[in-house]
């Protein structure tokens, strides 16, 4: 088989080789890189101004967790609404460590991570 | 987590990316829980040999998906549009490392046994070549992975490689032919450890 001939066929081996490895089965994301993505993305977010509030959140049919929800009932100004409650929860920090972290409550992203 | 609505409907993406760009916290988790998966399976598959960087290449897709979300148009689905900013990323990542790897093997000029492609094909009819692919590309030469998951992997022509390297077509065309043999050969070497 001549050079060119002998590049071809091995063209297309190799195209159906990476065809049939895309069609395997994919792997999830671990939960720690889910749980620091969205802390970096919220970050990022405040970077350039407030976060939306609590209040609005709530009002646009999301849930807030235990801790959130607690925030929105006693703070009234719109800078504190705006408060990320996850920077000082614990849940974020072992969320961002460990695959299945301890936490268990309703409307936290990292719970979710977790979950999937 | 799916949230819903207000209304109750799963969100669609134009909905979604409308609430993320409001800097709604809970849009953004679910943004994350998502396409999280689709784009860490991605980028994985094609830096099998640098596992040590997926990680950070899907936290740069999703950086740079936020800042450029006010571009999303919803022509393509998000995770379309997302996995257009990962393969770029890719790309680059492909770009910086031929860039970076002296193609020493290439100065040499040693053409390596030809090895048959039997066992290769037999492999493919049988439909069992995802675990022992990601193998071999693990511990071939970084060049060599690099060059085959760009070219087969991406589907890049050895010319659009060779202008991204500011390489000749022909050095291109002589690594992928060396990889290609590499490959090979590492294969039936794999396989037959496995068989014995």
């Amino acid at each position: 088989m001549n050079n060119d001939l002998q590049s071809e066929a091995d063209d297309r081996l190799f195209e159906l080789l990476a065809r049939e490895a895309a069609e395997a089965a994919p792997e999830k994301a671990p939960s720690r890189l889910k749980a620091r993505l969205y802390t970096a993305l919220i970050q990022k977010q405040q970077e350039s101004g407030r976060l939306r509030t609590l209040t609005e959140t709530r009002n646009c049919g999301h849930g807030l967790c235990i801790f959130e929800d607690l925030w929105e009932r006693v703070t009234k100004a719109q800078a504190a609404q705006s408060f990320n409650c996850c920077s000082v929860c614990h849940a974020r920090v072992l969320a961002e460590h460990l695959e299945s972290p301890p936490i268990y409550w309703g409307h936290c992203p990292y719970v979710a991570f977790a979950k999937k | 987590m799916e949230e819903r609505s207000a209304s109750g409907e799963k969100r669609s993406d134009r909905e979604l990316v409308a609430e993320i760009l409001s800097k709604d916290r809970k849009a953004t988790a679910e943004f994350v829980t998502r396409y999280a998966d689709h784009v860490y399976a991605y980028v994985r598959r094609r830096l099998i040999p640098r596992a040590d960087l997926v990680e950070d290449l899907v936290q740069e897709v999703f950086l740079a998906a936020w800042e450029s979300l006010d571009k999303f148009r919803g022509d393509s689905s998000l995770r379309n549009w997302l996995l257009g900013i990962a393969r770029h990323k890719v790309e680059d990542h492909y770009r910086k490392r031929l860039r970076e790897l002296q193609l020493a093997e290439e100065e040499e000029g040693t053409e390596s046994e030809p090895v048959s492609a039997h066992d290769l094909e037999e492999a493919l009819a049988e439909r069992q070549t995802g675990e022992l692919t990601r193998e071999v590309l693990s511990i071939l030469p970084e060049t060599y992975s690099v060059v085959l998951l760009w070219r087969y992997w991406e589907n890049r022509s050895l010319r659009d490689i060779a202008v991204q390297t500011g390489r000749t077509e022909k050095s291109i065309e002589r690594l992928l032919a060396r990889a290609r043999q590499q490959f090979k050969k590492r294969w039936y070497e794999q396989r037959s450890s496995k068989r014995s």
